[in-house]
């Protein structure tokens, strides 16, 4: 397991938060997702035997934000 | 954004347009056709206060509300959504640059009606909490002015955080605490009525700015029953406006989210300034924008009260101040610096909030009766020197000035 924090510049609201915590029932080996519109990051603890960095970055994309590895 | 498909009208779309429709035509006619030739009052101000809870709300509130809990609401749905571009993408091939996530087809007046009333009824409830609370602890005007601002400074800066002013203004979003975010996310699981429901009645745990100045409003009836029924005025008229959002900004996409949260912003932005407005005439401070107004213009002392004409001369050592549902008449007094007078305010079938009368420099507070005369004795002042009073709602003003 690792943790790792991306910077989602473009969430505009606390839902926006709770989408991207949303990928933790759905991105297959993410343990953890803590996402803060107050500082605009998202940290991941995930596992990355099942997952890639590439992978969540699309994942995010797909829920309609930008994500950069910080 | 691009669309594949037209969705048919639901049925639900139609009858909840209609309810729009109602719920505005009956606002507008109750207001029109109030008791007492023009104003909203009667004779108790029951209906008065629920009137201008809903009003509030149809005009004002549910925009407010929606910028709040919007989040509560998509969550409701997102999961709806999801479903919808899951199916979506196990038939076809998933598409460039779908980066928002509009379903084709997707169902959403349904839960968007369960979330409403149930958030209607949650707030009921949460009315009568709050006014029961409030039958044990009342709220100073002092305490309220301070309340006012407060609000309005919450309001203020959300209205600035929609605008993206600086980051700082985030910290206005108040981030609900992740074990129930997490437990709102875990239940949103199904399309079943349920969930909907549900989350409803969990935006009494995110109330907007609007929401908040009602709630203290409940809280200052005083009473179980009128705490509710205040809650279920604001909410219901809340409810088309955020139906109408939701629907459109669920169905129509991103684009037209951006525009309503502009608007959205504009619209909280100008409530919260007259919320702190009010706040200021409460304290009496001469910074709120009628009394910069009356200090700028000092001849506007506002138009001859109707009743004036059929009461006696004032007597010698008492200044005379008309109480009407329109505010105070007249604005601007002159007493004589350096001695004590008698104020004497005159109420004639005054049922608006200018019956709660606030002296904030003398700390003097009084429900007037809706018709008589109530004597206020003020202490001499210095020349040159202003008493601001004004009503506990902070909207009706009005200054002594010692000459």
């Amino acid at each position: 397991m690792i943790k790792k924090t991306f910077k989602v510049p473009d969430m505009t609201c606390t839902n926006c938060a709770m989408k991207l915590e949303s990928l933790e029932d759905t991105l297959d080996g993410v343990k953890e997702i803590n996402a803060s519109y107050h500082k605009l990051l998202m940290v991941i603890e995930y596992d990355e035997a099942k997952l890639t960095e590439e992978q969540i970055i699309a994942a995010v994309k797909k829920k309609g934000y930008q994500a950069v590895s910080v | 954004m691009s669309r594949n498909q037209k969705p048919p009208v639901d049925p639900v779309i139609l009858v909840m347009i209609g309810i729009v429709f109602i719920a505005v035509a009956i606002g507008l006619a109750v207001v029109q056709s109030g008791p007492n030739s023009g104003t909203i009052a009667n004779d108790s101000g029951t209906m008065s206060q629920l009137l201008v809870a809903f009003v509030t709300g149809l005009t004002t509130g549910g925009l407010s509300c929606l910028a709040v809990q919007g989040g509560l609401l998509a969550s409701s749905l997102a999961h709806q959504i999801e479903q919808d571009y899951v199916q979506q993408a196990a038939h076809h091939q998933p598409r460039k640059k779908s980066n928002v996530q509009t379903p084709a087809r997707s169902n959403s007046a349904f839960p968007i009606f369960l979330f409403l009333v149930a958030k209607v009824v949650a707030y009921t409830l949460l009315g009568g909490l709050l006014g029961w609370l409030g039958s044990y602890l009342t709220l100073s005007p002092m305490t309220r002015a301070f309340l006012m601002i407060a609000i309005g400074i919450f309001m203020v800066g959300n209205a600035l955080r929609m605008f993206n002013v600086h980051p700082i203004f985030r910290y206005f979003s108040i981030e609900p605490p992740k074990f129930i975010t997490r437990y709102i996310r875990r239940t949103a699981k199904g399309t079943d009525t349920f969930t909907p429901i549900f989350l409803g009645a969990l935006t009494v745990f995110i109330p907007c700015g609007i929401t908040q100045a009602m709630m203290a409003t409940a809280l200052g009836t005083g009473s179980v029953v009128m705490g509710a029924a205040l809650m279920f005025a604001f909410t219901l008229g809340t409810s088309p406006v955020f139906f109408v959002v939701a629907y459109l900004t669920t169905e129509l996409g991103s684009r037209l989210e951006k525009f309503f949260m502009r608007f959205v912003a504009v619209v909280v932005l100008i409530l919260g300034l007259v919320t702190m407005n009010g706040g200021l005439n409460i304290l009496g401070s001469p910074l709120s924008l009628q009394n910069l107004a009356r200090s700028l213009f000092p001849s506007n002392s506002g138009p001859a009260p109707v009743a004036q004409a059929n009461q006696p001369a004032p007597v010698e050592g008492e200044v005379v101040l008309y109480v009407q549902n329109e505010g105070y008449f007249p604005q601007t007094l002159s007493a004589p610096a350096g001695k004590d007078f008698m104020l004497n305010l005159i109420t004639d079938k005054t049922y608006s909030c200018a019956r709660d009368f606030v002296i904030p420099a003398l700390d003097f507070y009084e429900l007037l009766p809706d018709t008589g005369n109530v004597q206020v004795s003020i202490p001499a002042q210095e020349k040159g020197s202003k008493l601001f009073f004004t009503c506990s709602m902070g909207m009706y003003t009005g200054q002594i000035v010692f000459e």
